[in-house]
């Protein structure tokens, strides 16, 4: 537990914190206003397939308008997270201080655990601050859009929990790809583009190798991590997609794989 | 081989293959608590990667660096053992040094205290509260000896500590390693400023390209190089000193500033030969052995860039 909490105060000690806050504070802002106005004016126009119009008709459901905003924040919580939690590794390396982290616990596996440990605590305070807020502002979005607040339904706090959830797995994921890709600037630069961008790319690729090679490419879309973070916290089951489970179960693969992969190799590692 | 110490380092066919090059090639020496220890050896000769075998940080291709009969990783308590320095700027730029060294403590579950303990010791206490992208080298150097310092260890372990130093540092260092050392503690320090090294160390370890050159109490190895000590001499009246001197079966050599150097005599003989034969002397000193020299001798050939 003092290596976590060395790890803690590692992040408290710089600037970093304070400056991922104040990136963070206007995004998530913008998510809940950006999520507010998509559902005051989105209603079904004649113009859709079959599928498509289900799947708008699904998500306007008042139930899955409320998982959807009492999850606000989601998309840049996590991709804070995502590079705090790389930048928690790749520091080390960046400002030469692994020997000195290293000699002071030789143990390295134990460093690593503390990272993981560390990244999935710095994770639950931002989940934390937005579904704090989110549970505040969300009634009011609610009441202006005629829809009870729905909070007794389990279905919200179904989607609340696969939220913190997602956050913790995205600090492994982080955690494991600052030690794969050691590079500070690099892990940045590729975690961000392949999060933000990635998911846009991603669905215009299957959409392309569904129409044009085979049906069945569609449904391994969910092994695009960004896809099975979606998948999994899409409160209810829409319709033509996998079971949300299945995104949950991708996710945790994911994590586990680069966390393994990410220690097993920092083990073996020679540090100079 | 009597059975080592705890705080004994001992390095015993130290071996780091790298896909081409032989970094360290069958190293083996031992470093002795209570005294320091000089680390010597030409850019490239393998000392830093023998250090950081010591520390567990590099993995050996064979071989084994050890604190008595333990590696550093199998040590319960490291940071209270063994204390190192292995790069100046090793710390975040945007910490300030206080909180630097209370990470440490906070890994090693010692007191917050200790950071502002050591802080003292190392004179730093004004800039504790500064970022270390604020720090000069030397500061930097400082700050490094200090984290090394929180576990009041029994072995120090520093590599080119007296980089950046000015001499105002270098003196304080020199100082400080050497009352750690007067404590009974093992004090290993690597370095390529011989004539620092010559007024720090008790013992030497002298490698090139990876491998043992010499090793042994300083004066030891200064007197088996060209390390016959010389005596330099000045008079005006230069001829008939080069005769007088002869006569003691003494070389006689001249100096380009005029004075003579000999080889062969002692002092008081010379000074007794200068006398009877009435010649006039200004100087007349014993030059001890020059570390440098026997430096360059010893690793001549096995130097340089690999």
């Amino acid at each position: 537990m003092s290596l976590v909490n060395a790890e803690l105060f590692k992040v408290r000690t710089t600037s970093l914190w304070w400056i991922m806050g104040i990136i963070l504070l206007p995004l998530y802002a913008a998510s809940v206003l950006a999520n507010w106005a998509q559902y005051a004016n989105s209603e079904v126009t004649g113009d859709t397939t079959d599928l498509q119009a289900q799947q708008i008709q699904a998500a306007l459901q008042p139930i899955n308008v409320a998982t959807s905003l009492y999850t606000s924040g989601q998309y840049f919580g996590i991709l804070i997270v995502l590079l705090l939690s790389a930048i928690i590794v790749t520091s080390e390396f960046f400002h030469l201080t692994a020997t000195t982290t290293f000699l002071t616990t030789p143990h390295r596996e134990a460093v690593i655990l503390a990272k993981f440990g560390a990244a999935v605590i710095i994770a639950a305070v931002i989940w934390l601050f937005t579904t704090v807020v989110n549970l505040i502002v969300v009634p009011l979005i609610l009441g202006n859009l005629d829809l009870p607040t729905q909070l007794g339904e389990p279905a919200v706090w179904r989607a609340i929990g696969l939220n913190a959830l997602a956050f913790v797995l995205w600090a492994i994921l982080g955690v494991g790809a600052g030690v794969l890709i050691r590079s500070q600037i690099a892990a940045t630069l590729i975690l961000a583009i392949t999060y933000v961008a990635g998911t846009a790319v991603v669905s215009i690729i299957f959409a392309l190798l569904t129409n044009f090679v085979a049906e069945w490419i569609n449904n391994l879309q969910v092994l695009v991590p960004t896809s099975a973070s979606q998948l999994m916290i899409s409160g209810t089951d829409l319709p033509g997609s996998p079971p949300q489970w299945v995104g949950a179960i991708v996710l945790i693969g994911y994590a586990v794989v680069t966390g393994l992969l990410g220690t097993w190799i920092t083990k073996r590692r020679d540090i100079s | 081989m009597s059975r080592p110490g705890t705080d004994e380092i001992v390095v015993e066919h130290l071996t780091k293959q790298y896909k081409r090059l032989r970094a360290v090639d069958d190293l083996s020496f031992r470093v002795r608590s209570g005294r320091v220890t000089g680390f010597l050896g030409p850019n490239g000769a393998g000392k830093t990667t023998t250090l950081r075998m010591l520390l567990g940080l590099v993995t050996p291709t064979a071989g084994t660096a050890t604190f008595g009969s333990r590696k550093y990783v199998d040590l319960p308590d490291p940071v209270r053992e063994v204390g190192a320095v292995l790069e100046a700027s090793s710390a975040n730029r945007g910490r300030t040094g206080r909180n630097h060294l209370r990470m440490i403590c906070r890994a090693a579950g010692l007191p917050d205290s200790r950071a502002d303990e050591v802080l003292a010791t190392v004179g730093l206490t004004p800039a504790a509260n500064r970022k270390f992208k604020g720090y000069s080298l030397g500061m930097k150097q400082r700050l490094g000896i200090a984290a090394a310092l929180l576990g009041d260890p029994r072995v120090l372990i520093l590599d080119e500590p007296a980089n950046g130093l000015d001499p105002e540092g270098i003196r304080w260092m020199r100082d400080l390693l050497k009352s750690l050392a007067a404590e009974g503690r093992t004090v290993l320090v690597s370095s390529h400023l011989l004539g620092e090294m010559q007024l720090l160390a008790d013992d030497v370890v002298i490698v090139a390209a990876g491998k043992l050159i010499r090793q042994g109490p300083v004066h030891d190895v200064l007197g088996d190089g060209s390390g016959h000590a010389q005596v330099r001499v000045r008079s005006p009246q230069t001829e008939q000193l080069t005769a007088a001197l002869a006569t003691l079966g003494a070389t006689v050599t001249p100096a380009p500033d005029g004075s003579l150097l000999v080889h062969g005599a002692e002092a008081a003989a010379i000074g007794h030969a200068a006398f009877t034969a009435g010649v006039e002397l200004h100087e007349l000193a014993t030059e001890q052995g020059d570390l440098e020299q026997v430096f360059l001798q010893l690793t001549a050939g096995k130097a340089g860039i690999r």
